[in-house]
């Protein structure tokens, strides 16, 4: 053993005290900036970052816009060096990030986190591109059916239909008009005007259980579009007659969840970001929430499956830091306090979601869908939303059109969306059969 | 000299602001070009040639068409006479000069909001209106036959001030010695107008047609507004230029794409412009 003097002692003690300064120091001199599209998470990034800034000294600042304006300005920011350190954003543009290198592969403990079987193997899949894996899945963005507990029981109705079929002999009762004939409930309230991606993906949410899908791989990285069939004209038939034959939604009515949570449509598929509007708007609202239906004759229910990542910024001059909150952020905690306090399904699942369902058990479905249930992912490339953009131009004139009642029309119609759908594959070059 | 060394600054800004972008977008139309990637191929005419069977750009520009020739030849239809009638002595006329110009310097974004509301179908104002008439709900925006014909109304609405006020000083800067002259030799009002306001008030007009022309070209914001979210027009019904140049550059980052079709705008308006000189060139009066 050395035997050290007090003053060699004390010099020490005096470096060691200087440097654990100096480290707390520097680490909050580290201001990390994180920019997300989704406002509503904004009080749980602050929120986790005064977490972080307490533990770690570190400073977060949280910048938020619309989705759409989130995604311009990280394209612009990012490759200039202008962005910030962490950002949230969906799959299909992070591809794009990393591409252009502007995503580097995970390394250390965000990798080992990945792949430490505290995601799904689909979510892992997701974030693993020619064997490297990039960021980490934060959230999902799955659709299930929300029914009115009240409306249903005043229509002498049980339960949540199983098949499509049924969804539309419910709504048929469920919906109300006006002594003049105007309808002031709709029995279901699909996507049915506007424009952007979210009308054909809702669109998706019928083709699917139908048995078609956008766009189908052939298995050597390759794709042609897969609805120029039946399941592809059912799925458009059942618009049409749920807008013009049926009559159970009307462009002209109040839609989605706004609809919803104000009494106005009896079901409706969305996300879990809707339980938390209905807790702060209509806290009453007797509802439940289901499986998307299966298609009669085929009986999956299947569903859609969006991961929206959390990325760290290549060019981020705290690349150590950034990294540290991005695991902060995956926490088992953080992941909870993510779905309470947005909604939104953490993609973690080695969770314990018991509180948060004996608080709200409507949040199963979504937490912990029945097996019986099958997820669709997104499709992992570039032109994914212009491929879905183009063909919702299409559908919100094609529900009202009466000339697609003829089913050489509507065949007709779906045929020349599914061509324009193999187009952008083929200017991508991405088409393969 | 002093003048033009004191002009550089501005002129350099100009340039920097500008006519670099300007330049940058048109070089860019040769070539694709995601925004993000460092990759950047130049591709020639393609894009140029890609654009001419592209249907969106198809129904955009004939959208674009029909609200522009609408917007401008209603606003100033309208605008005329206002100006005229708004030029008259009387107490009342600056109030109402204010009221119609009051939506120039209304911002766009919350005024097309408003619009949104008020074209709502269930409890918007204008149905209301229509109900006391006993007239049936329209169904102004989501209707695709209608969807287009709402955004017109709401153009029109917008630029009516700015074309009367610009009519109104043309009126007022008119010798009244000559519009007495006419009275005197029995000139009716409609004459008068006809014969020496209109034809004096004609550089003007050429004014007034050739900036509504390029503002109706360049409509974006209400657009925009207007097709957000589910209770909205059909995107298809109400697609104009800009608005698919920035679907083009900012939904599918196809920035050289997107430039070729601003490339496209510039000449049409350009286009239309030089045509709206030629035509004020030929008809004016021969000196002499």
């Amino acid at each position: 053993m050395t035997n050290i003097s007090r003053r060699s002692a004390l010099q020490l003690a005096a470096g060691a005290g200087i440097a654990a300064a100096s480290r707390k120091a520097n680490a909050a001199d580290v201001t990390l900036a994180v920019w997300t599209g989704y406002p509503e998470l904004v009080p749980w990034y602050q929120a986790i970052g005064a977490e972080y800034t307490k533990a770690k000294g570190t400073k977060v600042t949280v910048f938020s816009t619309t989705l759409r304006e989130h995604e311009q300005k990280l394209a612009a920011a990012v490759p200039t060096g202008t962005g910030p350190d962490i950002f949230d954003v969906g799959q299909i543009l992070g591809i794009t990030f990393i591409e252009a290198g502007l995503i580097k592969p995970n390394t250390g403990a965000v990798e080992a986190l990945l792949k430490s079987g505290s995601y799904r193997k689909s979510s892992v899949d997701q974030f693993t591109i020619e064997g490297k894996t990039y960021g980490l899945p934060m959230l999902f963005s799955t659709p299930a059916m929300f029914w009115n507990k009240a409306h249903f029981k005043e229509a002498g109705l049980s339960g949540a239909p199983d098949t499509f079929q049924q969804k539309m002999d419910y709504a048929k009762k469920l919906t109300k008009f006006d002594a003049t004939g105007k309808m002031t409930r709709s029995g279901m309230s699909l996507r049915l005007s506007g424009q952007g991606s979210g009308i054909a993906e809702k669109f998706r949410f019928i083709l699917e259980p139908a048995g078609g899908t956008l766009i189908v791989p052939n298995g050597k990285g390759k794709y042609h579009q897969g609805y120029d069939n039946d399941a592809g004209r059912n799925a458009l038939k059942y618009y049409i007659d749920a807008v013009q034959t049926d009559k159970v939604d009307d462009p002209k009515v109040q839609h989605d969840a706004a609809a919803f949570v104000a009494g106005n449509t009896s079901m409706l598929m969305r996300e879990a970001w809707v339980i938390g509007e209905i807790q702060k708007q209509a806290p009453n609202l007797d509802y439940g929430v289901a499986p998307i239906p299966a298609w009669a004759g085929i009986g999956k229910k299947k569903t859609l499956l969006q991961h929206n990542g959390l990325w760290v910024n290549a060019k981020s001059k705290n690349l150590d830091a950034a990294q540290d909150f991005q695991i902060f952020l995956s926490s088992k905690e953080a992941s909870v306090k993510l779905t309470q306090m947005s909604g939104w399904v953490a993609a973690r699942q080695d969770v314990d979601w018991s509180p948060l369902l004996k608080e709200i058990p409507q949040y199963e479905v979504f937490v912990a869908p029945p097996k019986e249930v099958e997820f669709y992912p997104e499709p992992v490339m570039a032109a994914w939303n212009e491929i879905e953009t183009r063909l919702a131009d299409r559908l919100p004139g094609a529900y009202v059109d009466a000339s697609l009642n003829d089913p050489a029309k509507l065949a007709a119609f779906i045929k020349a969306a599914a061509a324009q759908t193999d187009q952008i594959l083929k200017q991508n070059d991405l088409y393969g059969t | 000299m002093f003048c033009y060394l004191a002009l550089l600054p501005v002129l350099a800004l100009f340039l920097y602001v500008r006519i670099i972008p300007i330049g940058f977008g048109f070089l860019l139309s040769f070539y694709k070009w995601n925004l993000i990637s460092p990759r950047r191929p130049f591709i020639g005419m393609d894009n140029y040639l890609e654009l001419l069977g592209d249907e969106n750009f198809q129904l955009a520009l004939k959208n674009t068409t029909i609200y522009s020739l609408s917007v401008v030849l209603l606003s100033t239809a309208i605008a005329l006479p206002l100006a005229v009638f708004l030029s008259r002595k009387s107490k009342l006329s600056p109030f109402y000069q204010t009221i119609y110009f009051l939506p120039v310097i209304t911002p766009m974004v919350p005024m097309s909001i408003a619009w949104k509301w008020m074209y709502d179908y269930n409890y918007g104002i204008l149905n209301y209106v229509l109900s006391l008439l006993h007239i049936p709900s329209v169904p102004w925006l989501t209707d695709p036959d209608t969807a287009i014909w709402a955004l017109v109304i709401m153009g029109v609405w917008k630029v009516l001030g700015y074309n009367m006020v610009l009519f109104l000083v043309g009126i007022r800067n008119i010798p009244t010695e000559y519009l007495e002259a006419a009275g005197l030799d029995g000139a009716s009002d409609w004459q008068r107008f006809w014969r020496i306001t209109l034809p004096l008030l004609k550089p003007i007009l050429l004014y007034v047609l050739v900036t509504s022309t390029i503002n109706a070209y360049n409509v974006f914001t209400q657009v925009y507004v207007m097709t957000l979210g589910s209770q909205s027009a059909p995107g298809q019904a109400v697609r104009m230029l800009v608005f698919d140049i920035y679907t083009n550059g900012f939904q599918f980052f196809r920035m050289g794409y997107a430039s070729a079709e601003a490339v496209i705008l510039t000449l049409i308006v350009l286009g239309l412009t030089v045509i709206q000189f030629t035509l004020a060139r030929e008809d004016k009066p021969k000196e002499g």
